[in-house]
């Protein structure tokens, strides 16, 4: 195993050096690394001494790991890693005092940390692309009392822990493209979620309780295409949201729901679909 | 007791055997000097002081049962000192608190007002005014006094002026209706602190007045009128209806019937920016049902700004840049674009 120094270097200033180094003169607070073909923290010396800066863009790149180093920058907000290589997350990353945005969608997490939900003001979070599921999230993962958006789609989740009904703040949840065959009742305590994003699922039934949300105003987004829906859920579904909205509200549908629960499905589950093209799967 | 003062006249054309002295009852000489006194006459050796026998000096006398006097021995044997000054009363005596005084010495022991003619009231032995009294006896009651008759009030007080009276005293200014305490105080100078112009009006007559009733409390507004959603409210009740804190005249905002501060406008109705979550004051950016301010507006896979006029792709209902697009793992944008092209065919 190699471990890269400062002296494996190449010679000639890098350009993520030349941008990191007009930053310092200029005290710019936003951080520009796209596509700058990095593989390693390593590759951007004194990063971590400019604690002024605020956002941090390190998107196409190569990097596999983040240096637990980076919480030294305490003004960082917004942290953008989207489409890189990344295995794991540094636990550090979750004491961050200021950082509200994390963007971590399109790599290889097969793990969070323990502790990740410690994040103290974390308001988007998106792990979308990745190899998350519901056996790999941390315990306090629901904790994050101030998230208004989680991305969760493009993962292996199943189940979701009926914890999630603890974010009382969230706005926004995605769980499109994964492995899902119910959802919690307790998504209907997610009292201002205006975004649900369920489709390319296993989800048969809706727990009636998905019908208290405010999925219907003109600021709400509800896609469930994609599913293998009991009869009378794909035939509202065919008239629209709001009709399967007003169903899941009806005395009928309680009946069929609570049957299905109890283990009146027929047959076997829905198979999954096939990922192994994802590149998330990629073993280096 | 009194004061007078006697007229000397010559006995020239008078029928002189009719006259008589009034102390001696003797008749009198031609051309002698006669002293009338309110029609009795007398020898001018005769008209003396009853008890220093001396004339009168400038003719002054004082009468007392019958008796005249002068000045010096009717103070002396009858004139009563005053119990404030120690000074003789001459004139009006007061008789009270078993003293004399001179009218304006005998006074509230309280506000010193003079008591002559208003009247007093012995309280502990002290000569107050009725005013003063009753508010000895008010505050030793723990009851309000009327201000027009000083008695008690043993109801609600109707308050009128800055005042407390009873309510019968008054009539309504428009109906004539005697008033009770629930009679409103109209103000005939809204924000002035003079009140002296201030009117009585019975509940029902106040209602027609067309004073503007607080949307809120239901209480007429006399001072400063906030006129919104069609109502009126007082200055301190018109809040936002989520955290309920008066807007005082800031900018407040309208959503089916109620009003919002401007954070919580935003918060229920949308204009908050999606990255930074702060109210967006200027222009606003809008797609996929969300808001961006001017800086935050950008790819959210790369951060870089867009304009309204960048095209974007839509992941997971956030907009991507072309660039970043194309830089997607192949299967992902294969599914994406499959998945927009089944929502197209369900839409058409
Ligand atoms: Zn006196
Ligand atoms: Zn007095
Ligand atoms: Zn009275
Ligand atoms: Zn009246
Ligand atoms: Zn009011
Ligand atoms: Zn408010
Ligand atoms: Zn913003
Ligand atoms: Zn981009």
């Amino acid at each position: 195993m190699s471990q890269s120094t400062v002296s494996c270097l190449p010679p000639k200033m890098s350009k993520a050096k030349k941008v990191l180094d007009e930053a310092r003169e200029t005290g710019e607070c936003e951080l520009d690394l796209v596509e700058k073909g990095l593989v390693s923290f390593e590759e951007l010396p004194g990063l971590f001494n400019m604690s002024n800066i605020t956002r941090l863009t390190l998107s196409h790149n190569k990097i596999s790991l983040i240096n637990p180093g980076i919480a030294n920058l305490l003004n960082l907000e917004i942290l953008n890693l989207s489409n890189n290589q990344l295995r794991e997350l540094p636990v550090s990353l979750s004491s961050m005092p200021k950082l509200r945005i994390l963007n971590v969608c399109i790599n290889r997490l097969d793990n969070l940390p323990r502790g990740f939900g410690a994040f103290p003001v974390l308001e988007v979070l998106d792990l979308s692309y990745n190899n998350l599921n519901e056996q790999v999230l941390p315990g306090n993962f629901f904790g994050m009392e101030t998230l208004r958006a989680l991305y969760l789609g493009d993962n292996d989740f199943e189940y979701l822990p009926k914890e999630v009904g603890q974010l009382k703040n969230l706005q926004i949840l995605g769980l499109r493209d994964n492995d899902l065959l119910e959802l919690p009742r307790e998504v209907g305590d997610l009292a201002r979620l205006r975004e649900l994003h369920i489709q390319n699922n296993r989800l048969q039934v809706l727990p009636p309780e998905v019908a208290q949300l405010d999925l219907l105003s003109n600021k709400s987004v509800m896609k469930m295409e994609e599913n293998p829906w009991v009869n009378p859920i794909a035939e509202q579904y065919l008239l629209g949201i709001s009709h399967v909205i007003e169903y899941l509200k009806t005395d009928t549908y309680k009946i069929i729901y609570n049957r299905h629960m109890q283990g009146g499905r027929s047959g076997p589950p829905p198979p999954k679909a096939d990922k192994s093209k994802k590149a998330s799967r990629v073993r280096a | 007791m009194m004061y007078s003062k006697a007229e000397v006249v010559q006995a020239i054309n008078m029928s002189l055997g009719a006259m008589h002295c009034t102390r001696c009852a003797d008749g009198f000489e031609p051309n002698e000097k006669i002293v009338n006194s309110n029609g009795e006459l007398w020898h001018t050796q005769c008209f003396v002081c009853a008890q220093c026998f001396r004339p009168f000096q400038d003719g002054i006398f004082y009468e007392f049962e019958g008796r005249k006097y002068c000045e010096r021995d009717f103070h002396v044997l009858f004139a009563p000192c005053c119990n404030k000054c120690g000074e003789f009363v001459i004139g009006r005596v007061i008789k009270a608190m078993s003293a004399s005084w001179h009218p304006q010495c005998f006074r509230c022991q309280l506000c010193a007002k003079e008591l002559a003619d208003s009247g007093f009231i012995r309280n502990q032995n002290r000569a107050l005014c009725h005013e003063c009294n009753a508010k000895v006896k008010a505050e030793i009651t723990g009851r309000y006094v009327c201000q027009k008759c000083h008695g008690l009030i043993d109801e609600e007080p109707l308050r009128f002026r800055g005042e407390v009276y009873h309510g019968y005293h008054f009539n309504c200014t428009a109906c004539g209706t005697e008033l009770d305490s629930t009679a409103r105080e109209v103000k005939s100078r809204p924000g002035l602190a003079a009140n002296d112009m201030n009117e009585l009006y019975c509940l029902r007559c106040h209602d027609k007045m067309g004073i503007p009733i607080c949307g809120a409390c239901r209480r007429p507004i006399e001072e400063r009128v906030v006129t919104a959603l069609g109502k009126h409210w007082h200055v301190e009740h018109f809040v936002c209806a989520k955290c309920e804190k008066p807007f005082l005249g800031h900018r407040h905002y309208e959503k089916r019937g109620l009003a919002y501060c401007e954070t919580h406008y935003h918060q229920l109705f949308g204009n908050l920016c999606f990255v930074c979550n702060q109210v967006i004051a200027g222009d606003v950016f809008t797609a996929l049902n969300k808001a961006w301010c001017v800086h935050h507006f950008a790819c959210s896979v790369c951060d870089t700004k867009m304009t309204q006029k960048s095209k974007f792709y839509e992941y997971d209902e956030k907009p991507v840049c072309k660039k970043c697009y194309d830089r997607f793992p192949n299967e992902l944008r294969r599914r994406l674009r499959d998945a927009h092209e089944n929502t197209m065919k369900k839409n058409v």
